[in-house]
């Protein structure tokens, strides 16, 4: 059963071809979409993007014809941008979640009921049509958490393929999910609650 | 039911990640248990939210040209200034006929080329925003359904529904009061459309459900063009000199438009009445 059969597009690629320009410029939108959420300004998400490019340019001969050119690109850019300013800040925050991510992998009994809301999701239903307080909220995400949530939902790739890109297990993608999920309903909360008391 | 399903496997459902077998468990145990349904739902929303939300940022022009044409170096003829270098110089007479003429055909070759691109770039731009808009309306109307709430005014009063909206949106519409005998007004909400604040009027025709979007009309109409079907879903559009409406429903589509003529027919009605007239 999928929940959303109308959200989930056929992804299967066209027919193979060899030219570089051909594979990564349908790409463009969506990398550029991901490195300035991931870089937070214009500048540095089009340094990122133009170096993605370059990168990829370069090693383009070894890439392997009929594997899956989207994840390979976008593992280039998330590289690109783990070495960049803004991404070398971001590293010691992925060393300690994917610490958490392995305490989650062992089980679902670990998770703290409170990580889904189960006493209020009327509230959380209403609360999800507000798109500037989900804006607000995917903002706070820790990058390890945004990464997963932006390849996940709005690039709609596979765990598998989030795996290969940010070359952890795909446990380690799935706890993250779980978490960033959890993060994003509570910050929904907050905001719902804090706009109820100025209402009172 | 006290083993309710982890928040890993939830978020597993409403990504398309569960295998078959895991889906039947999944499926046997939401069967039963509201709670876990009610979160799945709301993991599946919160899911869709995300995607609309994270699809935020757009390429700038100008990158994108400066990325198009990097795109389109070959990785093995890196070397192009030094094969420029090494060319054979022309005579000065035949060498300046040739440079003109080249830069004749280089003009007129660039002119077709940024028409086209200009043309391709408007037609792609038209067409995505067309089908965002559509996806956005959609799902708004298919969260309004699965939220099971009632709406922010409940009301089959038209006189009740339109003074609500006063001080909520930066501008007015008329509501028709001569309804068919199977349609009513059950209310209405105000909603968020691409940012910008729109009423969403809430009718049923029969036992159908129907949502009738009305926002203000800008310099670019954005509903002109939409497709008339959505993943199932009937869409009718209008337009006024001000104002622009998006109907959605599973309704047949005859009744949807019919609905849709009498909300436009009020508008327009309205502004061709005295000034006196309410």
């Amino acid at each position: 059963m999928t929940l959303l059969p109308w959200r989930r597009k056929v992804r299967e690629s066209g027919p193979q071809t060899s030219s570089f320009e051909d594979l990564a410029l349908p790409l463009l939108p969506a990398l550029y979409n991901v490195a300035f959420w991931l870089a937070r300004n214009a500048h540095d998400a089009e340094d990122l993007v133009q170096e993605t490019f370059l990168k990829a340019l370069r090693g383009f001969s070894s890439f392997e014809p009929g594997s899956n050119f989207k994840a390979w690109i976008f593992r280039i850019l998330r590289n690109t941008y783990l070495t960049s300013r803004s991404g070398l800040a971001s590293l010691r925050t992925v060393a300690l979640e994917d610490e958490l991510g392995e305490q989650d992998e062992s089980g679902p009994t670990l998770h703290p009921e409170g990580a889904i809301d189960r006493q209020t999701p009327e509230l959380n239903l209403i609360r999800l049509g507000d798109q500037a307080a989900l804006h607000v909220a995917m903002e706070k995400l820790p990058p390890p958490l945004l990464e997963v949530i932006l390849l996940c939902d709005v690039e709609e790739m596979k765990y598998k393929e989030i795996a290969a890109i940010l070359e952890v297990p795909i446990g380690t993608v799935m706890s993250r999910i779980a978490r960033a999920r959890a993060f994003l309903r509570k910050e929904l909360q907050t905001s719902t609650a804090a706009t109820r008391e100025i209402r009172i | 039911m006290t083993n309710h399903l982890s928040p890993i496997v939830l978020n597993a459902l409403a990504d398309g990640e569960l295998s078959a077998d895991q889906l039947a468990i999944a499926k046997e145990h939401l069967d039963g248990c509201s709670s876990c349904t009610s979160n799945a739902l709301a993991q599946a929303l919160l899911k869709t939210a995300t995607a609309k939300s994270g699809q935020r940022y757009a390429v700038p022009r100008d990158f994108q040209e400066r990325m198009k044409r990097l795109a389109s170096q070959q990785p093995s003829q890196p070397e192009t200034p030094a094969l420029r270098s090494n060319r054979i110089p022309l005579p000065a007479s035949r060498n300046a006929f040739a440079g003109w003429a080249t830069a004749a055909i280089v003009l007129v070759l660039l002119g077709s080329w940024i028409f086209l691109e200009h043309h391709a770039l408007r037609t792609n731009v038209a067409s995505t925003e067309n089908a965002a808009l559509v996806t956005e309306v959609c799902d708004l109307h298919i969260a309004t359904l699965a939220a099971n709430q009632p709406p922010q005014v409940v009301s089959s009063d038209r006189h009740t529904v339109k003074p609500w909206f006063q001080g909520k949106l930066p501008f007015s519409f008329n509501l028709p009061d001569n309804l068919p005998d199977d349609t009513k007004l059950d209310g209405a909400n105000l909603t968020y459309l691409h940012n910008r604040p729109v009423a969403q009027l809430l009718y049923s025709i029969g036992r159908h459900h129907v949502s009738v979007f009305i926002q203000e009309r800008t310099s670019v109409s954005e509903s002109s063009n939409l497709p008339t079907e959505h993943s199932g879903f009937q869409i009718s559009t209008f337009s006024t000199q001000d104002l622009e409406g998006i109907a959605v429903s599973d309704v047949d589509p005859t009744r949807l438009s019919s609905l849709v003529g009498l909300i436009q027919r009020a508008q327009t009605d309205a502004n061709s009445r005295p000034a006196s007239t309410p």
